[in-house]
């Protein structure tokens, strides 16, 4: 029988396209692979190496850059406090964007569509073209050089797109379902959690991806925010490489890579809710 | 007894939405809104004078040199716009089908295309930089394979400069619709597909008539991600090219305008944030305006299916 | 997840554990920021010696990334507290923004020995809108010519003392293989400062400048056309494609040995030699038509360190200022980071390369866009940035990228109404 991207048993017109295809694809794989095996070379390399032979392979590969970032400029806090902030802003990102999707996508209600563009408001404009009186709230709130607030601002950040993706995906699920659930007894919370959750598994992991990657990488909130440098993260501590007139990019690309690894591990993680999701659709 | 539903109804509603707009309200719309309103005054360097109505808005729109500068930012966020759309959203919906439809290696193919996503914007600008400086990887390679005529100076030409930011922006996010619709196309139940190739259906009816009506929300979803996205271009062509959109504008959008003109730009200029606000008024307007009508198009349309 | 949740919260809980303040202690705690992450260290052993001699005092410093210090700066002052007790600020127009807005201090009467300092130093911390100073000014720039000196020996070249000699220089260079000019175009005020580097010399350095600020001459002079064409004559000197190389790419050419010459700002030696320290290079001012024309090199002052308007520690802030305008932290900074430091009465003999610089600023002239045009929209280096770029890949002539300029400029400047 003839299914989907087979190769075999495709016709000519079909296998044409199917080689074509698999081209464009192993080149943007090619394309992606060696950017990141540059940027993990680079780290083993010296500032002036990585300019005058960007593409050519370390020396040596010592891990000298690597004991300078995680010893000597204290990386290892920075990695911690990023993993901190992240972790905490994203947990309330996936908690309070399901629930808020959820809500706007479930029920109907006036102003329901006026509530879904408030949210989507959010990603409109830059967060950066409010710093300053994101600044005075802050400060009025008695949050400054305190983690809370870039955690707040954070999940902030991340709301807006999460509500947008996943009620999105909660519109698509049939009603009937959660009538039946309904019928069954069921409350609002555990149709939420126990039914609408589990369906939109795949897009959950999708849109904390989406998000997780900026928030782990901004260091402008954090430069603003936080003064200590025991509350400083991962990315501020990578700006501090980039001087005005001179970039310590051997440093900064170590960085870059170690701060990659955590993003490349969560994506894998999710990754599988993606890879899950041919089965999953024979729930319905 | 309709009463009391709609009280519980209300107060789940309540409950669900309220602690995520909470926070989005006092985080994010509370300070821009209050950032909008200073379009309204007139500025000495930092601080705010008196109410001027629009006045900020007329000299944006018929004064030298905002008029000017803004159109031709305007003009590449369109730019961003039709490509992204058409190149990046193609591809995506493209690539979607196929991995959904187990085209040999989808497997690795869903795990790799995600990757550039994850990387940071500064080892995306330094990197493609290196790639299409002029003594770079890719004009070797053109000239590798013989084609020394293709050599250009990639981000310092006028003509190309925001193409070629658009191009790596592509390699960069692709991937992100590509996951949307093939998770989109892994839940079109079986059923439908089964059916349809025992009806004999070939791949492109299948796509047309069969797939394509049953992921209108991821496209609506990946649509207006992509409106909103490109009329806020900004660290794209703030880390490839630079604050003032060079060369001579030609990378410029309404995003480094607006960044430059209410931030003022360490090289070039001191702050204007009264008509840095205008332009973010506009830049909000806009993008409000156009995805509320495509949201309201597509709602429209899921109807009619 | 619920798990992954729960051990999330508890993160959360011990986070907020870590940040009950510390016990205050008894010294006074200042705040300094500045733009300048590549010269942390240099400033931790400079505070580090401060304190040493004023127990009393400690000063803490976070350097902030020279393109979002302003933003954050701004956002900062603008709250009131928060704001740094003592900062770096910008000079010119920089300044001005900050000063107008009444976040710094005026320091004329704080510190008399703001007068002893030179008037162009003083330029740059000076308010054009009440005449008073509000930073302490760190230090020079100057805009010259970097030369390879090694590969000046090897093919028996000399430092040009005309025009003419200097494109022999480049020519001679080219052949042997070099690249004979690192300049690049792809940012903006890379334009600048070539023409900084090379049309002063040109245009009459002070003369011209003194004309242009009263209005009494335009960019339109015939004069000034002439210089801004001459960067475009330096062209076939410079890279393949040079509108595509980055300025990354042309520090690291000249660091490589790859370029001969490198047209740029003095504060470059620094990172020059930290990075190869095999280069050996020398400077000279790009000389005029004739040998007898003054070879003029822009100047600017660049970094001021001032006090917060609002800062409730004024006087530790003040005594730390007052020890960054000591010849003793002159002296550093000509050592420790190869720059001209501002301070009346420094040492130089430690650095033969800044003693050279100051040499050539004998015919200093004020970096001219910087110095006068750079305090209102659209400012002369925004224009001229944007219009260079322009001209050097013929898209117009130096007549046009002029014309640019002016009109820009007299949309604002009273002097060109007229």
């Amino acid at each position: 029988m003839n299914t989907g991207m087979r190769y075999r048993n495709a016709s000519p017109g079909k296998k044409l396209f199917i080689i074509l295809l698999q081209l464009v694809m192993l080149t943007y794989v090619v394309l992606i692979i060696y950017p990141l095996f540059n940027m993990v070379i680079s780290s083993f390399k010296s500032t002036r190496d990585i300019m005058l032979r960007p593409f050519s392979l370390p020396e040596s590969y010592s891990f000298e850059n690597y004991v300078t970032i995680w010893v000597d400029k204290g990386f290892g806090r920075y990695f911690l406090n990023s993993l901190l902030f992240t972790g905490c802003a994203m947990v309330f990102v996936v908690l309070l964007g399901s629930m808020a999707a959820y809500g706007i996508a479930r029920y109907k209600f006036r102003g329901n569509t006026l509530l879904y563009m408030l949210f989507l408001s959010g990603i409109m404009l830059p967060l950066k073209a409010a710093v300053i009186p994101l600044f005075q709230i802050v400060k009025s709130l008695g949050l400054m050089d305190n983690p809370f607030s870039v955690i707040l601002v954070f999940i902030a950040m991340g709301l807006p797109s999460t509500v947008f993706i996943l009620s999105g995906f909660m519109r698509t699920i049939p009603g009937e379902l959660e009538q039946a659930a309904r019928i069954d007894g069921c409350s609002d919370l555990r149709i939420y959690s126990q039914i609408v959750m589990p369906i939109t598994a795949p897009s959950i992991a999708l849109a904390t991806i989406y998000n997780a990657v900026p928030i782990w990488n901004d260091f402008f909130f954090p430069l603003v925010f936080i003064q200590s440098d025991k509350f400083k993260t991962l990315p501020v501590g990578l700006s501090s490489f980039i001087g005005q007139h001179s970039t310590k990019w051997d440093l900064l690309f170590t960085g870059l890579s170690i701060a990659i690894v955590p993003m490349l591990l969560l994506y894998l993680f999710m990754s599988k809710y993606f890879i899950k999701g041919l089965t999953a659709g024979a729930i319905k | 007894m309709t009463k009391a539903r709609n009280w519980k109804k209300a107060a789940w509603v309540t409950f669900f939405v309220l602690p995520g707009a909470a926070i989005v309200f006092v985080f994010i719309l509370m300070p821009l809104f209050m950032s909008l309103f200073n379009s309204f005054f007139s500025w000495n360097q930092l601080i705010r004078g008196e109410f001027i109505g629009l006045e900020n808005f007329k000299k944006l729109f018929t004064g030298y040199p905002y008029q000017e500068r803004f159109a031709n930012a305007l003009g590449n966020n369109v730019k961003w716009f039709v490509v992204t759309m058409l190149v990046q959203n193609t591809l995506g919906i493209l690539f979607g089908y196929v991995l959904s439809r187990g085209i040999a290696g989808h497997g690795t193919y869903r795990r790799i295309f995600f990757i550039p996503v994850l990387f940071s914007i500064i080892a995306v600008g330094f990197l493609w930089g290196l790639y299409l400086k002029p003594k770079g990887m890719v004009n070797s390679l053109l000239s590798l394979m013989g084609r020394q005529d293709l050599t250009r100076a990639w981000l310092g030409d006028g003509s190309i400069a925001t193409y070629t930011i658009i191009a790596v922006n592509i390699w960069r996010w692709v991937g992100f619709p590509t996951l949307v619709f093939m998770s989109a196309i892994d839940n079109v139940p079986a059923e439908c597909t089964e059916a349809a190739y025992l009806d004999g259906v070939n791949e492109w009816q299948m796509f047309f008539r069969i797939v394509l009506p049953l992921i209108v929300p991821s496209i609506t979803i990946i649509s207006v991600l992509t409106i909103i996205g490109s009329l806020n271009v900004f660290e794209q062509v703030y880390t490839m090219a630079g604050l003032d959109g060079p060369p001579n504008y030609a990378t410029d959008t309404i995003g480094t305008l607006f960044y430059r003109t209410a931030f003022g730009s360490v090289d070039s200029g001191a702050p204007e944030i009264g008509i840095g606000s205008a332009i973010a008024v506009i830049i909000y307007l806009m993008t409000f305006g156009i995805s509320l009508c495509s949201i309201l198009f597509t709602k429209s349309k899921e109807v009619e299916l | 997840m619920k798990k992954f949740l729960g051990i999330c919260l508890t993160l959360c809980l011990l986070l907020s554990a870590l940040t009950i303040p510390a016990l205050a202690e008894e010294v006074t705690e200042i705040s300094f920021w500045t733009w300048r992450p590549e010269d942390t260290a240099f400033y931790d052993a400079v505070i580090a010696d401060f304190e040493a001699a004023n127990p009393d005092i400690k000063v803490v410093q976070n350097a902030i990334k020279n393109t979002e210090y302003n933003t954050i700066l701004s956002a900062a002052l603008a709250a009131g507290d928060g704001a740094p007790d003592v900062f770096m600020s910008r000079a010119y127009g920089g300044l001005q923004t900050f000063a107008d807005s009444g976040y710094m201090l005026a320091l004329d009467e704080l510190m008399p020995e703001l007068a002893d300092f030179s008037d162009s130093a003083r330029g740059g911390a000076t308010s054009i809108t009440d005449g008073k100073i509000y930073g302490v000014p760190a230090v020079s720039q100057t805009m010259l010519c970097f030369y390879n000196t090694k590969i000046y020996e090897e093919l028996g070249l000399s430092v040009p003392t005309t025009w003419d000699a200097f494109l022999a220089n480049l020519e001679a260079c080219k052949a042997a293989g070099y690249e004979a000019l690192a300049n690049g175009t792809k940012e903006g005020w890379c334009c600048e400062f070539l023409f900084g580097g090379v049309g002063p010399s040109f245009y009459g350095g002070n003369d011209f400048y003194d004309k242009v600020i009263t209005g009494e001459t335009t960019f339109m002079d015939p004069v000034f056309v002439d210089s801004v064409q001459k960067i475009k004559d330096l062209a076939p000197y410079m890279p393949d494609m040079f509108e595509g190389v980055a300025y990354t790419d042309m520090q690291a050419n000249f660091i490589n040995e790859i370029s001969a010459h490198f047209v740029g700002g003095s504060y470059e030696a620094g990172y020059f030699s930290a990075e190869n320290p095999d280069l050996s290079y020398d400077v000279f001012a790009v000389p005029g038509l004739t040998a007898d024309d003054p070879a003029y090199v822009s100047v600017y002052a660049d970094m001021n360190f001032s006090i917060s308007a609002t800062t409730k520690k004024q006087d530790a802030a003040l005594r730390f200022i007052k020890y960054l305008a000591t010849p003793e932290f002159g002296e550093r900074i000509v050592s420790e980071l190869a720059m001209v430091s501002a301070i009346p009465g420094v040492d130089v003999s430690a650095n033969p390369f800044i003693a050279k610089v100051l040499e050539l600023q004998e015919n200093a002239t004020p970096y001219i866009f910087l110095v006068g045009f750079r305090y209102e929209q659209p400012t002369g280096s925004s224009l001229f940035q944007s219009a260079a770029q322009d001209l050097m890949v013929d898209k117009a002539s130096a007549e046009e990228t002029c014309q640019v300029v002016q009109d820009g400029i007299a949309a604002y400047y009273e002097p060109f109404q007229k």
